[in-house]
């Protein structure tokens, strides 16, 4: 079974992701800070990363950065809600959903989806970053 | 201006009536001095050189010796000599002529003076010599005539003097009328300036240098003044205009700095919505699929989804206007393509009450815009055209113009105007001024977000594009939107980067 780490500072979006992907058969834990997910890849072996961008402390375009160096072989789906703050350029300190995105891309993410997305979304992006046949 | 006049006269006059005063009386004594004494001169000169001849006369012809000569004698001096008294005192015996005055009395000796001895006759008291005999001859002149001849000549050269005074008045009244004309002259005229009519030209003729140069250099005034003036009111007029502009600017700023304040609240709420669309949507999505295909819990958890999908399209709408989606992917297209294309996609919705009709230029330059963006714009208008006129006939009309404008610099460049243009029910000045931000709206709740309109602004903005309304209650509304044109459509069609 592959596991799957859900990271949001939003508890609703952590369980609802967790309990969609739950059901379709992956093993799903959750981390509400990237400083956590960190430390919970290191105690379990883990196949993907859901990760939110705009979170306290460490955002998730940082948190992306620091897993992929630590552990290059973990897949990882950056989500995010819409949101623009007037800049458009990527700034750490600033909000910029369009921006991050397109950052977290850079960092590393293999996938980007918008909030909110449909089940079936989520599911085909979760199948088609761990590749298609894997359950 | 009578003041001056009145005051300007007077003083003259003053002056020359004083001068007057005391020239003339001092000129009149000395001339009177001069008239009496040649006039006792003259006088005494006769009396003396008469009573000598006559005393000659009784030594020559010897005449002491007889007594019809001597009387004779005295008598010629009363008839033809002028002398009112004749008397020839010898040798204790006195013969006086019977034609004289008989109330006279003698004088023993010469008057030294006209006028001596209040009487009124000037006595001569003459020796005779003769053969060893000393005789006298006294004679008394009447002073009367000649003190007449004095007051008589007197009295016209006081006559004299006055007619002087009178002419010289006369001469100083007109003199000073005449100086002081030009002056009124010059002083109308700066009083018509003063008061704002710079068209009056300063100029006297007068043969008075000082004036005729006061004239020309009042008049050099005039024409500098009127320069400045002129120069005056054109700076306050550019003045003037400037300011229109300023607040004009400040007017656009401030209504851009409001949108761009409630785009980024807008977006702040849009990514909060977002957030708790995530746990609806999964959770009932999932339910759903647990639930039997048939029942009201599964219509009800499908309404849920369904409203949740709208809020993701509203939210969508939102992020369009704060350019969160309206990542534009701006090329050169022809707004023709793109007016042809929403009126394919919107002939089947148009109430049959609307009819289109559109108003396009034959040359069009390319624009820089994102075609599926310029459908969407053109499609929001639409639609808010046909809302304005709702339940009634009307007309819709889609234009595309090209402009060449002049800037204030002068310097012309071109733009595309593309206009839509309704017959509708129009607004008002305060809903013109807020048709632009998000959920401002004029329908009823349940019509409509109210976020068609700032949409429509995004995406314009998102061109690099201007928009403007133009409204009137009844009349109807004419969106405005000015593209700068990238270019010549003939010229630059083969260039032109693939349309969208």
């Amino acid at each position: 079974m592959q596991s799957i780490l859900v990271i949001d500072d939003e508890p609703d979006v952590r369980d609802s992701v967790k309990y969609v992907l739950d059901r379709a058969g992956y093993s799903v834990r959750t981390a509400e800070s990237a400083m956590d997910a960190l430390a919970e890849l290191a105690r379990n072996p883990t196949d993907l990363i859901i990760t939110d961008i705009i979170m306290p402390q460490i955002n998730g375009v940082e948190a992306i950065e620091s897993i992929r160096k630590a552990f290059p072989s973990v897949r990882i789906i950056a989500i995010s809600g819409g949101g623009n703050f007037g800049v458009t350029e990527y700034q750490p300190s600033a909000i910029t959903t369009t921006a991050y995105l397109a950052s977290a891309e850079k960092a590393g993410a293999h996938l980007v989806l918008t909030k909110p997305f449909e089940t079936v979304e989520l599911i085909r992006s979760v199948e088609q970053v761990l590749g298609v046949g894997h359950a | 201006m009578a003041r001056l006049r009145a005051t300007f006269w007077i003083y003259v006059t003053a002056c020359v009536v004083v001068v007057h005063l005391v020239l003339l009386p001092a000129l009149f004594f000395g001339m009177g001095y001069v008239i009496r004494e040649s006039h006792e001169d003259l006088f005494i000169e006769h009396a003396r050189t008469f009573s000598r001849v006559l005393a000659d006369e009784f030594e020559v012809g010897r005449a002491l010796d007889s007594q019809t000569r001597i009387e004779d004698l005295l008598d010629f001096a009363i008839t033809h000599g002028g002398a009112r008294y004749a008397e020839l005192y010898d040798r204790g015996r006195s013969i006086r002529s019977l034609y004289g005055s008989s109330e006279i009395k003698t004088s023993r000796s010469t008057d030294l003076s006209f006028g001596q001895g209040g009487d009124g006759i000037y006595f001569v008291v003459q020796p005779i010599a003769h053969a060893g005999q000393r005789a006298e001859l006294r004679l008394g002149f009447d002073e009367q005539p000649t003190q007449m001849r004095i007051q008589l000549a007197l009295t016209r050269m006081l006559w004299l003097l006055a007619g002087y005074l009178a002419v010289a008045i006369a001469i100083a009244i007109i003199l000073s009328y005449r100086l002081s004309r030009p002056i009124q002259r010059l002083q109308a005229v700066s009083r018509a300036i003063s008061s704002g009519d710079y068209t009056r030209a300063l100029n006297v003729n007068t043969g008075i240098r000082e004036l005729h140069e006061l004239a020309v250099d009042l008049e050099a005034m005039r024409h500098e003044l009127v320069g400045v003036n002129v120069r005056l009111e054109a700076k306050i007029k550019e003045k003037e205009i400037s300011e229109v502009r300023r607040e004009e600017l400040q007017k656009q700023l401030r209504h851009r700095q409001r949108l761009e304040t409630v785009g980024t609240l807008a977006s702040g709420i849009a990514h909060e919505i977002n957030n708790v669309l995530v746990p609806i949507i999964l959770f009932t999505d999932t339910a759903l699929q647990d639930l039997p295909p048939s029942g009201a819990p599964r219509a009800n958890l499908e309404r849920v989804l369904a409203a949740a999908r709208r809020a993701k399209d509203i939210v969508k709408k939102i992020l369009t206007f704060s350019r969160e989606l309206g990542e534009a992917k701006l090329a050169l297209i022809d707004l023709r393509e793109v007016v042809a294309e929403a009126l394919h996609l919107f002939s089947a919705l148009a109430p049959p009450t609307v009819e289109i009709r559109t108003e396009i230029d034959e040359s069009l330059p390319l624009v820089r815009a994102d075609a599926t963006l310029a459908v969407h714009l053109l499609i929001n208008l639409c639609t808010n055209a046909y809302q304005a006129m709702e339940g009634a006939r009307g007309m819709l009309t889609i234009g595309l113009k090209y402009q060449e404008h002049a800037d204030e610099g002068g310097v012309p460049w071109a733009r595309v105007e593309f206009w839509v243009r309704d017959t509708g029910r129009g607004m008002d000045s305060a809903t013109v001024e807020r048709i632009f931000e998000p959920f401002f709206t004029t329908r009823s709740v349940g019509q409509g977000a109210g976020l068609g309109l700032s949409v429509v602004h995004g995406i314009v903005e998102s061109f690099g594009a201007s928009i403007a309304v133009e409204s009137k209650i009844g009349a109807g509304t004419t969106f405005r939107i000015f593209f700068p044109s990238a270019a010549r459509l003939e010229v630059i069609r083969d260039l032109a980067e693939p349309v969208v």
